[in-house]
């Protein structure tokens, strides 16, 4: 499903190059579950991105459902992101004037889709909080607003979920949780790829991609 | 109605500092509104006032024409007097209808402790003069006799048939009569002959000014350049000549608040611009995130651009709310700063002007906005996944 050869990126800052990543090859195939690990600078952020379809590669090539994406025009890529790709972050980013219902909503109104009350509202029952649809964020705890988020990276039906670590804002056992609920979205026949500082999460999908310095080594 | 709702949530987040904004806006649209509103109501009831006295021309002794204007339409004092010699002299004229002496005065009233204004008339001539009254009682048939206003004699508890008396001069009247409230100046008068006032004031010829109408508006001009030319040491000074001085100072008066108001709002637009470029920066994360998610950069522009025309649209709301809420103190203000001020209520509420300044704060709200829009929508989705 999405297809990496010897992507490079390289961060400029005045003179000074920067390089995050470093030639990396990658495939991840429909259904799996892989996660992304490795030490602070080390590059899995800058990989996100581009997995993502949030920026281009410097060098190197990408393939999204054989379409290659590092050429295409930011509206083109708007429309890959919406259309194929959900997205589950650290800080969560819950609309706090929105309620829950329609913070899952989201993506549709921005995609200019037609909202089917009944789609959302099995999605939230899938993350368990079809008793807090009318809540709002600040009435949920974080693996709450978590679960929240989740659902909204579902309301676009996307083909893949990236998620950046996902339970870095989370305790122990909401953490516990979240990855639980990845792992049944995994089951369901979602493509996860999860990036993560949490070495005993990581251990548990499918895949582990650990980067060093902008360079994949062996796990 | 999603975007309305996010552009509220994020003024909502910083409530202090959209609040003050919005005080700016509503600040600027308040002076805006008033100035608009007074205006109009100013001239509608100078027009309204002008038409209610029947004389055509006033003949003064020479001074300054405002002080003209202020007694044509409220008997304000003049300390010059015009011989009454040039009522012969008016009335011989070719096409006058009539013509009559007014002699307006303070007159000290001790057992009130107040002064009280008297304005000398022709009884004779009363309805005339002043065709839109309406009297409770008679008009004085003779020089003990007069007619109160309806503040005056509220004010002291006078009916008809009652006597006033000012010892002082040796005089004292019947109340024959009582104006019924007209919301004018006019309320706070006491009428008397002139005759009596003449008396009273030890003027036996004088009166503060002649009214005149005549037979044919049209010949207005003949009329009163033949006056001008027969007898010197007098103003003659048309209704349409105060209507037009009073006119042109109130629009002065106008354009200068209006400076004042449009240097207000500029600087109330560049309070909105930078409350909302603050926001701006602050939320780049979930903005970056909104453009993850798939938001193109035209929804972001709009977002932001409806959260400026939110703010100025609430400004401009409060702002005419307390313009409407203050207008008996701004008419006050108004009354003091002008020679002369229509009675009543001045700013009536205006729907088109109401409308028009909201109108223009959310033009306001759309100028100042579109900086921090454009700003907004150029933030990288990749702001949502940083670090
Ligand atoms: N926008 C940028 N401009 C310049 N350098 C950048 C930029 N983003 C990242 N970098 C640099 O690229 C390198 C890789 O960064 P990246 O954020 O991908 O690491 P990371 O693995 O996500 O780290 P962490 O675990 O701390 O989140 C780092 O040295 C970082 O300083
Ligand atoms: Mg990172």
């Amino acid at each position: 499903m999405i297809e990496l050869r010897g992507v490079e990126k390289i961060y400029r800052r005045g003179a000074e190059e920067l390089h995050a990543l470093r030639g990396i090859d990658l495939d991840i195939a429909k259904g799996e579950f892989l996660s992304i690990v490795g030490p602070s600078g080390s590059g899995k952020s800058s990989l996100l991105h581009i997995l993502g379809c949030l920026d281009r590669p410097t060098k190197g090539t990408m393939k999204f459902d054989d379409l290659n994406v590092e050429h295409m025009s930011e509206t083109e890529l708007d429309g890959i992101r919406s259309r194929k790709i959900g997205f589950v972050f650290q800080q969560f980013y819950l609309m706090p004037g929105l309620s829950v219902f329609d913070n899952v909503t989201l993506p549709k109104v921005f995609s200019r889709q037609k909202i089917d009350v009944d789609k959302i509202a099995s999605l939230i029952a899938t993350v368990g909080l079809h008793n807090r649809m009318k809540h709002f964020p600040n009435q949920l705890s974080g693996g709450e607003m978590q679960r929240v988020a989740i659902a909204r990276a579902l309301a676009n039906d996307p083909e893949i979920v990236l998620a950046d670590e996902p339970t870095g804002n989370l305790d122990t056992l909401n953490s516990e949780k979240i990855f639980d609920l990845l792992r049944s979205l995994h089951r369901k026949g979602y493509t996860i790829v999860m990036v993560t500082h949490n070495n005993d999460l990581a251990s548990r999908a499918d895949r582990t991609v650990l980067l060093k310095d902008g360079l994949q080594t062996a796990a | 109605m999603v975007f309305l709702r996010l552009a509220f949530q994020n003024l909502n987040r910083h409530r202090t500092r959209s609040l003050l904004a919005l005080f700016g806006i509503a600040t600027s649209v308040a002076v805006l509104f008033s100035i608009l509103s007074f205006n109009k109501g100013f001239e509608k009831g100078l027009a309204k006032e002008l038409e209610r006295t029947g004389i055509h021309f006033m003949v003064v002794p020479s001074g300054c024409p405002h002080e003209v204007a202020s007694l044509v339409l409220h008997g304000s004092i003049i300390p010059k007097y015009l011989d009454l010699a040039v009522m012969d002299k008016i009335t011989i004229l070719e096409g006058i209808e009539f013509a009559s002496p007014i002699l307006v005065a303070q007159l000290p009233n001790p057992a009130q402790k107040r002064v009280d204004l008297v304005y000398g008339i022709e009884m004779a001539k009363l309805l005339q003069l002043k065709p839109h009254w309406k009297i409770q009682g008679a008009v004085p048939k003779d020089d003990t006799e007069i007619i109160l206003g309806a503040e005056m004699a509220g004010h002291q508890g006078l009916k008809v048939g009652d006597t006033v008396a000012y010892p002082n001069v040796n005089a004292s009247f019947r109340v024959s009569g009582i104006l019924e409230k007209t919301g004018s100046q006019d309320d706070a008068f006491i009428y008397m002959p002139v005759k009596a006032a003449q008396a009273i004031f030890k003027r036996p010829s004088g009166a503060t000014a002649v009214g005149v109408k005549v037979k044919d508006p049209a010949l207005l001009t003949t009329i009163t350049d033949g006056l001008a030319e027969q007898v010197p040491g007098i103003q003659i000074v048309t209704m349409n000549q105060v209507m037009s001085s009073i006119s042109t100072l109130a629009a002065s008066a106008k354009v200068l608040g209006l400076s004042v108001a449009i240097i207000a709002i500029l600087v109330s637009a560049v309070g909105v611009m930078n409350a909302m470029l603050m926001s701006v920066f602050e939320r780049t994360q979930e903005i970056g995130m909104m453009r993850a998610i798939g938001a193109p950069r035209s929804d972001i522009f709009r977002i932001i651009l409806v959260e400026g025309m939110l703010l100025t649209m609430a400004g401009g709301l409060a702002g005419i709310l307390v313009s409407v809420a203050g207008n008996d103190l701004i008419g006050l203000f108004v009354r003091r700063i002008m020679p002369y001020a229509p009675a009543g209520s001045m700013a009536r509420f205006d729907a088109g002007i109401a409308g028009a300044s909201l109108l223009f704060a959310v033009l306001v709200g759309v100028c100042s906005g579109v900086y921090p829009a454009w700003k907004a929508s150029r933030i990288q989705p990749i702001e949502a996944i940083k670090g």
